[in-house]
């Protein structure tokens, strides 16, 4: 969810709007820091997003994010397949952001966001024969986490090159309602850090924007009635080369691919293989006329593909 | 931005689908479990994460002499089985972490099954209406504690309860096979020198030496699943249940500190407990045995009792001396466990001395 976060303020009265997909992969078997030889499981989450940021002022937006997850639990064991699938609303988050442009110099912008993520989706999902899932197939996590950021991210060497920052840090909240009412879960606390490189490419009349993004993540042990639930958490390093081109000056392309570097996770887990995100984003400019010479002046670009997502 | 609000909602839904035993390359040929019927509510039983198989099983174990065996220490725990010179210990270290292992103890076919999460491990036959078949982990928990699958039958069975509670064999009782005794192996590799040990080369790998769930079986707060709680006693105090009639009895370790023998007579039957800080085993002596006075006798080794006709017999309960060399005592249908799963699933009595 967090890599779909972090849409730009592209001035007062702008809408941005964008469609993604998302496809991760769990297919490695990790204890501690040291992979193991086993492939037999996989877990796969599609997740469908819609989000939006509406610049209300120059420097004060708010963003919203919309998901519907499906996931597959595969074993592959004994010459059986084994397949658990679970679909639905996911959760949801709503961010108010404060931009502060220059405020570290002249060709960088620091932006602060605040929010929630809303628990929309079920955590209650059960089997065919009527067995309640655990926490980590659920759609939802039937819990309010607070989320806050700080971005930061500027002209790099040249004028064609952006670098970016970025801190993100989820502050979970409780399950009160996990497994019919009789137990608490609490996924655990999420801290983000990455840095980004990207460049920008005029080919014909179209622009580019390879780049490439270094994420470091920690996450707390989950908890289930306040005690850690054995074999989560962990931290992980992942390197994401992206592409974005730009359609027209009001749409963007852009893909991302996602895979560790390194993981140590806590106990003996499944962990992230790899991931791809695809999306599409839109502009809509309710008091401001669109021309291609706009590229001239930062203000009228569509800054997502510079600025690596969260 | 409404309308596409109003989209994502509309197409949203939520359910599962569960394609079990999609079976490669032929799924035709694995029945699928009767998934409409259970003996047991289904509202207490719950999806562990794994999934079926997630846990794998162990088949065609290897087995490395005592002296052989790295990793583990004297104060570790073993369940041990005997079979006339074929002896063999299944160490928690590797159970913890496969729960069940399907072995042919010199024609025995044993399925040892092991739950981390009730502590409970227990011996069942692999041969069901002449069928030999092996157990599979469902991923599924009633009442915090395993339930295996038969791969012959899909059926679901519980492991305490003994039982399959879905599918085809649903009702069918498990056949024990006694004695399956847990203890340090330091105390059983005593007792039988020449034992074999169930070997860390399982053909997976994992993190064996470690302990998987933190400190889920000395905390007596820390509960993954929900299950009826009993302050009679802390929750994660190992008891030795012996369960008659579907009544249980359990024993404490305290009431055998230092080396000691108790009879105690249990819904109808006559019952032989003895045991000191490293193991307590159960007997029934109902019948002819029941007018034989036993001694606790036990010195390190593999005696165990002494009895007033002179007869000597080991904790396998052979009778190894005496007039009746040779005979063998009767299992008691018991196993350990952490306290709170015994009267999770049985009514149960605490014995006081």
């Amino acid at each position: 969810m967090s890599n779909n976060l972090g849409l730009t303020n592209e001035g007062g009265g702008i809408w941005q709007i964008g469609l993604n997909y998302d496809y991760n992969n769990l297919n490695t078997l990790f204890a501690s820091s040291e992979k193991l030889d086993d492939n037999s499981r996989r877990r796969i989450t599609h997740t469908a997003l819609w989000n939006t940021n509406y610049g209300l002022t120059d420097r004060w937006a708010v963003e919203l994010l919309l998901t519907w997850v499906h996931q597959t639990r595969e074993i592959s064991q004994f010459s059986n397949l084994n397949i658990t699938e679970t679909n639905g609303i996911g959760d949801a988050v709503i961010l108010v952001a404060h931009t502060w442009p220059d405020l570290l110099g002249e060709t960088s912008t620091l932006v602060f966001g605040l929010g929630s993520k809303v628990p929309l989706g079920r955590s209650d999902l059960s089997t065919d024969e009527g067995f309640q899932l655990t926490a980590d197939l659920q759609p939802g996590s039937g819990a309010w986490d607070g989320i806050g950021y700080i971005s930061l991210f500027g002209q790099g060497f040249r004028p064609t090159a952006t670098w970016s920052g970025s801190i993100l840090y989820r502050l979970t909240g409780k399950n009160d309602e996990y497994l019919d009412n009789t137990s608490t879960y609490e996924f655990g606390n999420v801290f983000q850090g990455l840095v980004g490189y990207t460049e920008e490419i005029l080919a014909g009349n179209l622009i580019f924007n390879p780049g490439l993004v270094v994420k470091y993540r920690h996450s707390m042990e989950d908890k289930i009635n306040d005690l850690d639930f054995p074999n989560t958490g962990g931290e992980w390093i992942f390197l994401r080369p992206e592409l974005s081109f730009s359609i027209s000056p009001v749409t963007q392309l852009k893909s991302q691919w996602e895979f560790p570097l390194y993981s140590k996770v806590g106990g003996t887990q499944l962990t992230p293989t790899s991931r791809l995100t695809f999306s599409l984003l839109f502009q809509i400019r309710s008091n401001k006329k669109i021309n291609i010479d706009d590229e001239k002046d930062n203000s009228n670009v569509l800054r997502p593909g510079r600025v690596a997502s969260l | 931005m409404f309308f596409a609000l109003a989209g994502l909602l509309a197409c949203s839904s939520s359910g599962t689908e569960v394609q079990g035993q999609t079976s490669v390359p032929d799924s035709s040929e694995s029945p699928s479990p009767n998934v409409d019927r259970w003996i047991i509510p289904i509202a207490e039983v719950f999806d562990g994460g794994p999934g079926r198989d997630g846990i794998p099983a162990l088949t065609d174990p290897i087995f490395v002499s005592a002296e052989d065996v790295q990793l583990i220490q004297d104060d570790d725990l073993i369940l041990g089985f005997k079979n006339g010179s074929d002896i063999r210990a299944y160490q928690h270290l590797v159970l913890d972490w496969h729960e069940i292992v399907n072995d042919d103890v010199s024609g025995v076919n044993l399925a040892v099954t092991y739950c981390p999460l009730t502590g409970t491990g227990i011996g069942w036959s692999r041969e069901i209406g002449g069928i030999t078949t092996t157990f599979g982990v469902s991923g599924l928990l009633y009442q915090t504690n395993l339930i295996p699958f038969d791969r012959e039958s899909n059926s679901n069975w519980s492991q305490i309860l003994n039982e399959a509670v879905n599918g085809s064999l649903i009702g069918t009782d498990a056949e024990l096979v006694l004695p399956l005794v847990e203890m340090e192996w330091g105390a059983w590799k005593a007792m039988y020198p020449e034992t074999k040990i169930l070997s860390f080369n399982t053909g997976f790998q994992r993190s064996y030496g470690v302990y998987p769930y933190l400190d889920y079986k000395t905390n007596n707060d820390a509960f993954l699943f929900p299950v009826p709680k009993d302050n009679r006693l802390p929750s994660k105090e190992r008891v030795l249940a012996v369960v008659e009639n579907e009544n249980a009895l359990a024993f404490r370790f305290e009431d055998f500190t230092g080396g000691t023998l108790y009879r105690e007579s249990h819904q109808g039957r006559q019952f032989l407990i003895a045991g000191n800080s490293k193991f307590m085993l159960a007997f029934d002596i109902s019948g002819p045995m029941s007018n034989l006075e036993f001694t606790y006798i036990h010195d390190g080794s593999a005696l165990l009792l002494e009895d007033n006709e002179g007869n000597r017999w080991t904790v396998m309960g052979e009778a190894v001396s005496g007039p009746r060399v040779g005979a063998k005592l009767r299992a008691a249908t018991a196993f350990m466990g952490y306290w709170f799963s015994i009267p999770a699933f049985y009514p149960t009595r605490i014995f006081n001395p």
